[in-house]
């Protein structure tokens, strides 16, 4: 089995459907020639050429939208937004067209697509390369939203987002792309959409996360286990729609809830998995649920470490929750 | 009678151009340009390409996590900071445009503080290295965002209209940024109300590896500008005078109210895209070579010659007295330290509101020792 990172994982993932399925197209600003910024896409016009790999104009609302209609006529396309920090001027497209085709046309017309973006912090890249736009998709009824957080995901989740009947947003933390590698199956599997990985299990207190933050999770909850402390870890996968049955098993067996994400506080997806628990489990928990998130300010360049969440923020929170 | 000669044809098939490559000034009416602008043209350009061969040392030595060299740029930006009206005018600039707000007067300390991403920022380190900003010149903020700038642009001429403030707005952006649906949007408000914007493409026939040809299908990006309604100026970007007379002219005929135009100055970006790119993946190492042979700075060294402005001597001494001057803002801006980390809180809100205050104060306890 080769060992992959996790752009050479989102490479092959891209590669095994484009030679599986003559559908599957790519688009999107230096996806070609260059292979994509951060070569996620390498190779891949000099194998199936520059029709279904395609260089576009530098205008993410002519990508996402040009996606829409592609997928609308019968492809599937793929289309790369170069930092998910420049979906914005293509938002229009996502939320207004690609989001509710399916419900506007009572299910005449579809968009099976795939938006794909690196996203998330910890690159130096300050504030416009930095961004964690998770919720403001998870709040557009009709998107589903991935983000990954091992090579191993990422070509079963990507693969299964391009057969997808829906589309589906695609988040890769950029800080993961090289930083992370495992072996990953050069045969074909898919992973489900909506399925929560466990990736740790314990009984004193749950923390559910996904992400970049994956890393710091971990390594939090190594330290806690070496002070004979046992969390059980879950990575969400999919932000929307999210695993519920599997973190409420979790909360039920360990009573504490954490929540780890390194986007804004304030009505983000650890908001939203902790009033859930907190609706559904309330009397079965031995505290409140805690969140661990960035601030409410714009992601600053000079404060980057300090910013997203750190291990001694999850340790503390985890204390706090085992102290209550 | 001499403004009627400065005046330029819109639209030409040819790129407008005063000094040919071998530094002859082709152009039909005399520069009438004092000695000193013309020597201070060279010294602008010669300081923005000394910063930039200055950030790659930053970046190979760690001090930076970014650049966007602006090599190739220089005639082009230096030609359009003397276009406009320093500090009475305003410019909203893009990423590539150190050596246009050098120019302009935004101090180097400023510059390699904003670089850091330290105490000497007035940015206060928020946002990546090639985004100044400055509220004494009127140097609107860049925004990493491409085209995000040409609305607001378009909006602070309107105010300025309507204010008979007597100041134009001049907005810079690669070809790359005339794909957005912003920069179409700008660009047409623009037009029908008349503001005094002027809109400057520095087109340097790249948006990181994609090619103009796979940009536009328009012959240039001057052309563009008559379906807006307003004139479009096709200009060799590689000259210092062709670029500067033209801004000028475009800059006063939208002071003179007769509203927007569109200038594309055709440029070489000598470098990769960015610190994060690599250019040989896409151009061919004869391309590259090709383009420095085109070096703006030779160009104009040569015109000056002709004009007796120029010789070796001159020419090392400025060099000198520009490093001292680069060295001498790099070290008090390496000097000055982080930025407090605190300030993360400060100016997302004119004043803290509570989630913020809350939160302030929890980092602060963290932060104790
Ligand atoms: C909205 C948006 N999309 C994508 C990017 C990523 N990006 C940064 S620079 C760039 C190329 C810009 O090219 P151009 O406008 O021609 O200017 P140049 O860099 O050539 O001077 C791209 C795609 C961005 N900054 N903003």
């Amino acid at each position: 089995m080769p060992t992959l990172n996790l752009i050479q994982a989102i490479n092959l993932a891209l590669d095994e459907e484009m030679r599986r399925d003559e559908r599957v197209v790519i688009l999107g600003e230096d996806v070609g020639r260059r292979g994509g910024v951060f070569l996620a896409t390498e190779g891949l016009q000099a194998k199936y050429g520059p029709d279904r790999v395609m260089d576009t104009p530098l205008a993410e609302a002519a990508i996402i939208g040009a996606a829409v209609g592609m997928a609308a006529h019968g492809l599937r396309p793929v289309a790369e937004i170069q930092f998910a920090d420049y979906v914005f001027p293509g938002i229009d497209q996502l939320f207004s067209q690609a989001a509710k085709l399916r419900y506007r046309s009572g299910g005449q017309f579809t968009a099976p697509m795939v938006v794909r973006m690196p996203t998330g912090g910890g690159v130096k890249g300050g504030h416009h390369h930095s961004q964690s736009p998770e919720a403001h998709f998870a709040h557009t009824p009709g998107l589903k939203v991935v983000v990954v957080s091992t090579p191993y995901d990422a070509k079963g989740l990507l693969k299964a987002a391009i057969r997808d009947d829906d589309p589906v947003v695609f988040m890769e933390p950029k800080r993961l792309y090289r930083a992370v590698k495992e072996e990953v199956p050069a045969e074909e599997y898919l992973l489900p959409i909506g399925q929560a990985a466990i990736r740790r299990e314990g009984r004193d207190l749950t923390i559910v996360s996904y992400g970049g933050s994956m890393v710091e999770v971990l390594k939090a909850a190594e330290e806690m286990a070496a002070v004979g402390l046992e969390a059980e870890v879950i990575d969400l996968r999919s932000v929307l729609p999210w695993d519920k049955p599997t973190v409420l098993a979790s909360v039920a067996k360990t009573g504490r809830l954490l929540v780890v994400a390194e986007a804004p506080r304030t009505a983000s997806v650890a908001s939203e998995i902790a009033a859930t628990v907190a609706e559904e489990l309330f009397d079965q928990m031995l505290a409140p649920p805690l969140r661990v998130t960035g601030f409410d300010t714009p992601y600053p360049l000079a404060q980057d470490k300090l910013y997203m969440p750190t291990v001694t923020r999850i340790l503390n929170a985890a204390k706090r929750l085992i102290d209550y | 009678m001499v403004q009627e000669k400065l005046a330029f044809e819109p639209f030409s098939l040819e790129p407008i151009r005063l000094i040919d490559p071998e530094g002859r000034w082709i152009a039909p009416f005399p520069h009438g340009l004092p000695e000193q602008t013309l020597r201070q043209f060279y010294r602008d350009m010669l300081a923005a390409r000394l910063l930039d061969e200055k950030l790659v040392i930053l970046l190979r030595t760690g001090k930076t996590s970014f650049i966007a060299p602006h090599a190739g740029h220089e005639a082009a930006q230096v030609g359009v900071a003397h276009a406009l009206r320093r500090g009475h005018d305003w410019l909203f600039p893009y990423y590539r445009d150190l050596g246009l707000v050098l120019a302009l007067g935004v101090p180097l300390v400023e510059i390699f503080g904003q670089t850091l991403g330290n105490a000497k920022d007035p940015a206060k380190g928020r946002q990546m290295p090639s985004h100044p900003g400055s509220r004494p010149l009127n140097v609107f903020t860049v925004c990493s965002a491409i085209a995000s700038h040409i609305p607001p642009a378009t909006g602070a001429a309107l105010s300025m209209k309507l204010c008979r403030t007597g100041q134009v707005a001049v907005c810079t952006f690669g070809d790359g940024a005339t794909s957005e649906g912003d920069w179409h949007a700008g660009v047409n408000f623009a037009a029908v109300q008349k503001a005094p914007v002027v809109f400057v493409c520095e087109n340097n026939r790249y948006a990181i590896s994609v090619n103009i040809a796979l940009q536009t299908a328009s012959p240039n990006i001057a052309i563009k500008a008559q379906a807006y309604g307003m004139p479009g100026y096709y200009v060799d970007g590689l000259d210092v005078l062709a670029s500067y007379f033209v801004v000028r002219h475009a800059v006063e005929q939208a002071r003179a109210g007769a509203g927007p135009s569109l200038v594309e100055l055709v440029v070489h970006r000598f470098g990769p895209h960015s610190s994060a790119d690599d250019d040989s993946r896409y151009k061919s190492q004869e391309e590259r070579e090709a383009e420095r042979q085109q070096d703006p700075l030779l160009r104009y060294q040569r015109f000056l010659e002709r004009e007796g402005l120029w010789d070796a001597r001159w020419a090392s001494s400025l060099r000198a007295e520009l490093l001292g001057e680069l060295e001498a803002a790099l070290q008090t801006a390496l000097a000055a330290g982080e930025p407090e980390p605190l300030q993360m809180f400060d100016d997302v809100y004119a004043t803290r509101p509570w989630h913020l205050e809350e939160q302030r104060r929890l980092l602060a306890e963290e932060l104790k020792p």
